[in-house]
Formats: C-alpha cells, structure tokens, sequence
C-alpha cells in the first residue's frame, strides 16, 4: 500500500465506449472494519451517513415520544420542566442537524454520481472527513444528556440571549454549540463534494439541461449549502465565545443580529430538507407513472428560483421582533407560492395520461404530494404577519412545520428509500409491509399534526410542558398519533431488516427505470459502470432507449 | 452554457440582486450584504466551470484514506476541548497534526503513482 492507501482508478464512462478500468491495484478490503470506516467510496460514505442519520432519527424520535406522553393530559408533569426542554430541544436538534438534512446529502452522495455517469464523487477524502465531523458533531450535541446540566436546553434555535452562559449554565449547551458547528461544518463538505462532482464529473453528453430532475434538484440544494451553512459554523462559533468572553451578542441589537445570521442558515436548511425529496418524488412519480417528465425546463427554471428566493425568506421567523422588514420578507415568502405552484403542475402533469402504478415508492410519493400541499398551504398563513403574530410560537406553527418535515420531507424520503432501496442492496423491500407502514404513517402523521393547528389557533404555546384542560381532548389525539408514527416507523423496519435477511433479488432496473443508475448493476460496482453507458440524450436515457427499442 | 456555468452564475446573481433589493428597502447594508454573499460560492464555481472547462480523464483514486478519518477525529477532539480544557485541545491538536502529515504522505504516493 502507497502511504496507507490502496488505490483505484475511477474514471466517467463515455456513451458507447468500454468500461471504466478496473481498480488497480485490487480494491480495499472492503468488508474489513478498516474497508467500512476509511472507504472513499462515495457509496459507503453515504451508507455511513444514512445509517448514523437513522440512528439519530430513533433516538429524536424517542425524545418525542416522551414529550407527547407528557403531553397526553394536563397536570402530569411526570418529567422537570428542565428536562423536557432538553427533550425539545435534542429532538428539534436531532431530528434538523443529524437526520434530515445529512439523509438528504447522503440519498445525493449516493445516486447523483450514478444518474450523472460518473465513476466516482469530486474531492472523496472531503465527503470523508465531512461524515467523521458529522458522526463527531452528532454525538458531541447527544453526549450532554451525561453532563451535570444536561444537554442543550435552548431549542434547536438556540436563541439569544436564552443560550448565554447566565441563562443556560453548563458544559451541556458548549457541547450542543461545539456538536451543532460540528455537525453543520460536516454537512457542507459533503454538500460541496456533490456540487462539484455534479459540475465536474458528468459524463460525456450529461449536458446540464440532460441532468436527470433528481440531480438537478441536488443542483439547488448545494447551492443553498454553500450559501447558507457556512453562516451557521460562524454564528455557533461567535456563541461559544459569546458563552464563554461575552461583548458579541451581548449589546443592544446583539439578540436580533444573532437571530439573523441564525435563521440566514435556519430557513435554507429547510429547503435542504425538502428539495432533495422533490427531486427523489419527480423520479418516482415518472417511473410509477410510465411517462417522462412533464415540463422538465420549467421545472429546472423554478428550481433555481424557488432556491434564490427561499435565501431570502428567513426573516419571516423574525415579524414579531419587530426588528426586521416585514414587508420585504413577507413578499418573498408569498412568492414562493409562483415556483411552488410549478412544480406541483408539474408533478401532477406527469400523472395526467399515464399508467399509475401503486407500489409503495409511489404511495410515499403522493403521500408527499398531499400532505406538503398542507404544509405549504399553512406556510402561506405565518408568511403574513398579521396572522404570524397571532399564532407565532404556538401549535400552529408545530403543526406547519411538522407537515413540511414529517408528513412531507419524511415521505419523500421514504419514497426515495423504497425506491432505491433496490438499487443499492440488491434486494427488494416488501410491498404488503411498505403499504402497512405507508398507510400507519399517513394516519399517524395527520393525527398527530392537524390537530395542532386548532390547538395553536387556540393559544396552545409551544415548548411547554403543561397547558389548560381545555386543550386536553386534542392533545390526546395528538399523542395517540404518536404511537401509531411510531409503529408505521418500526414496520418500515422490520421491512428492511426481513428484506435483507430474505432476499428477493432485485435485478438491474426492477422498476423500469429512466435514468442511468438503473443501468448498472444493483448493487454497483466499485466504480459505478463495468458496462458502456446507453446513449444521452436526455434527462431520461433509460426511456429513450427503450422507446427506441420498441417496436415501430 | 454546457458546462454549467450560466446556471452557476443565474443563481448566484440572483441573491446578489434580492440582497441589493433588500438592503435598499430596508435601509440595512448588513442584512442585504448577508443575503448577496450567498451567491458567492454559486459564483466562484461559475468562474471556476468558466475557466477551467472540467476534462474527462482517469483519475487515480483512493479505495481507503485512515488519514482523513483520524484528521477529522482529531479536529472535533480539539473543538470539544474548547469546553472540556486545554489538554484536550492539545490532545486534539496533536492528533489532527499527525493526520496532517500522514495525509501528506498519502496524497504525495498518489502523485507518484500518476
């Protein structure tokens, strides 16, 4: 080995041409511990990532778990008030830092290299380095549930002047800041590994308007990465000093400075979290539904916009401060409402006249489709301040985000997930057990949700443990359906682990495919194509191919 | 067009135009200057894509890197020592400078091998 390293020779694979080389010398011993910790393959690292993301997810989802049993009835305060602020704040943490937003770039550090034709990722050694900062940030933030204190206890917003050292003593909330710059500082290096090899590996004839729509949506969501993360590492770092020296948030203006720079990374980070799964859900929805995508450059032309636009939207979560320009950011929240309707004729086009297949990828598919229509639909309400400051810091906004988050950016992810799950593993998931936990989720994810706008609207407060007896009846409701996205959660995996352990061999492109991950095989190899690519000339190879090869 | 630039370039002007709407509107440089400076690494790679076209051909690549994992182990030990002390500062600084070196080492092999 040449300085610890085994090498290979990844190259992009033309249309028509041989096989990429084999790795030279043999490949790393890449069922060793060693071969699982230090790979570079864009594929392990991203298995890497998705596995420590899932972990984060159950141990988020259990801190929700416990607060909704809180919650259940008035008066039960089974658990301190200071404990059930840790819990709100490590799931909001957990659940926005160290599940959805890595599970985005990981689904991207996967399948984009192999949609784009490419051998391998841009800067390896950097998606790399970025998961161990991640893994480290993620356990750094959950390590203060050992400390005296106890962990961060400030929201996954941290806001000051709450998160400085006289209102939030301890070791716990530096590990949260330390664990946050850490896990964001994590998420953009892998962001910025995708973005360039999405710029600077296509193969030859992967024009950028032949991108397929997931990797365009992959395009955008980089871009918001770059723009945006980088703001968050700095704030938490100026935190840390503002903890420990103090004078950089501590004057007069220094709460909503603080809030500003904050939400320049917190509301992007959302749009993070969710183009990646439109991307995964146009994918879906044109393969289930037999057709190529409607409108494809309009929808890469609203991408772009909705992205620009959705950078300058985050003030919105600042109309009550009264220290921002409402209507500013009060019109370029509304306006997001031009590129969102696009995409959603779009979607929707692309059904119209198709054949529509109900397997479970594209039931989570429509799962997205309906219940983010919720979520945006409700963003639109807190987008004018006079309504955003009735229900400002209330259930409503919960209920709002947990639609876009849950009961959309979840779906969508999950539509993505059965839908490659093949791809990578070689084996099918189960149908009747993904149909189960497709429709255990929509149950539990509207029970759970919707009754927190009426709870909001009702002057339920947020980030409370307890509320008046009059709002018992529906925040019952709302934990009952938290166990039942519980159960949907478990029987999802319990279909991962029966699939694995009882394989049902996938094959190449068990779903006919359009794009080029489905011509290689399941799982790919070392270097993503040992066969020649299929010409490009669209975003949709795979389709062109066989319509070409249909006949006449 | 073909090599992505003008989409680089589209997107990152675009949050400097929304910045510059911004800080008009709302009298407040600093807000608008935040929300343009957004657009900058859209725009770096725009002029990167524009000047160096990327060229199809064999890259040598790493199957394993130990290096860049005990780097990143040892940058976030001396991130946690900001707040746990400076041994462990020092123990984190230690550990990332001899990543460092073993990294050096191992991207010196791969240019030998080219």
């Amino acid at each position: 080995m040449a300085g610890g390293a085994p090498w290979g020779r990844g190259v992009s694979a033309e249309p028509g041409t041989a096989p990429p080389l084999p790795a030279a010398p043999p490949a790393a011993p890449a069922e060793t511990a060693i071969g699982w910790i230090a790979s570079t393959d864009h594929k392990r690292t991203a298995a890497k990532i998705g596995a420590a993301s899932l972990v984060f997810f159950i141990a988020s989802g259990v801190l929700a778990l416990v607060m909704r049993t809180e919650l259940a009835h008035p008066g039960l305060q089974f658990i301190s008030d200071q404990t059930y602020n840790e819990l709100f704040s490590m799931h909001g943490s957990g659940m926005i830092y160290l599940f959805l937003t890595p599970a985005a770039l990981a689904l991207g550090l996967y399948f984009v290299p192999l949609q784009i034709g490419a051998a391998e990722i841009a800067l390896p050694r950097l998606a790399l380095f970025g998961f161990w900062t991640y893994l480290c940030g993620g356990l750094t933030m959950y390590a203060g549930f050992f400390t005296n204190n106890g962990a961060g206890s400030d929201g996954w917003t941290a806001a000051v002047p709450l998160s400085n050292s006289a209102f939030t003593p301890g070791i716990g909330m530096d590990m949260w800041v330390i664990g946050a710059a850490l896990a964001v500082l994590g998420s953009l290096l892998i962001g910025v590994t995708i973005l360039l090899t999405l710029f600077r590996l296509r193969a030859p004839g992967m024009t950028m308007l032949r991108l397929p729509v997931f990797s365009w949506s992959m395009v955008v969501t980089t871009f918001m990465v770059v723009g945006s993360f980088p703001v968050l590492v700095v704030t938490m770092g100026l935190l840390l000093y503002e903890r420990h020296v103090g004078g950089i948030f501590s004057g007069s203006g220094g709460a909503i400075a603080f809030q500003h720079l904050f939400w320049f990374y917190g509301h992007p980070v959302v749009y993070v979290m969710f183009f990646p799964f439109v991307g995964a859900v146009a994918e879906v929805v044109a393969t289930f539904s037999r057709r190529r995508f409607f409108g494809y450059k309009a929808l890469v032309l609203s991408l772009l916009v909705f992205t620009a636009l959705s950078m300058a939207v985050w003030a919105h979560h600042m109309f009550t401060t009264g220290g921002v320009q409402n209507q500013y950011f009060s019109l370029t929240s509304h306006l997001l409402a031009v590129p969102a309707g696009i995409e959603y004729l779009d979607l929707i086009a692309t059904m119209i006249g198709g054949t529509i297949l109900l397997r479970t990828p594209m039931l989570f598919a429509l799962g997205f489709i309906l219940q983010f229509l919720i979520g945006g639909l409700t963003g639109i309400v807190v987008a004018s301040p006079p309504i955003d400051y009735h229900v400002h810091d209330t259930f409503f906004v919960v209920g709002h985000f947990h639609y876009t988050l849950f009961a959309g950016s979840l779906f969508g992810l999950l539509a993505g997930v059965h839908y490659w799950f093949p791809k990578a593993t070689g084996a099918m998931l189960r149908e009747g057990l993904g149909k189960l936990s497709f429709w255990l989720l929509v149950l539990g994810a509207n029970v759970t949700f919707f009754p927190m706008f009426f709870l909001g609207f009702d002057g339920m407060q947020r980030r409370v443990p307890d509320y008046a007896p009059r709002l018992g009846d529906l925040n019952l409701l709302s934990s009952i359906g938290a166990g039942v996205i519980a159960l949907g959660i478990l029987v999802f995996l319990i279909n991962v682990v029966v699939s694995l352990r009882r394989r049902v061999l996938a094959g190449d492109d068990p779903w006919q495919g359009q794009t080029l991950e489905w011509a290689t095989s399941s799982p790919p190899p070392r270097h993503n194509f040992q066969r020649p690519l299929p010409p490009i000339d669209s975003h949709a190879p795979l389709l062109d191919r066989r319509l070409a090869e249909e006949p006449a | 067009m073909k090599s992505g630039a003008a989409f680089a370039a589209f997107w990152g002007l675009l949050l400097v135009i929304l910045g510059t709407g911004l800080a008009v509107w709302s009298g407040e440089l600093g807000v608008g200057l935040l929300l343009a400076q957004g657009g900058l690494g859209a725009l770096a790679l725009a002029l990167l894509q524009a000047r160096r076209p990327p060229q199809s051909r064999p890259r040598l690549l790493p199957s394993l890197s130990l290096p860049t994992v005990v780097l990143a182990l040892g940058l976030a030990a001396a991130a946690l020592g900001l707040t746990a002390g400076l041994w462990l500062v020092l123990i984190g600084a230690e550990v990332a400078l001899f990543a460092l070196v073993w990294l050096a080492r191992e991207i010196a092999a791969e240019r030998r091998l080219r």
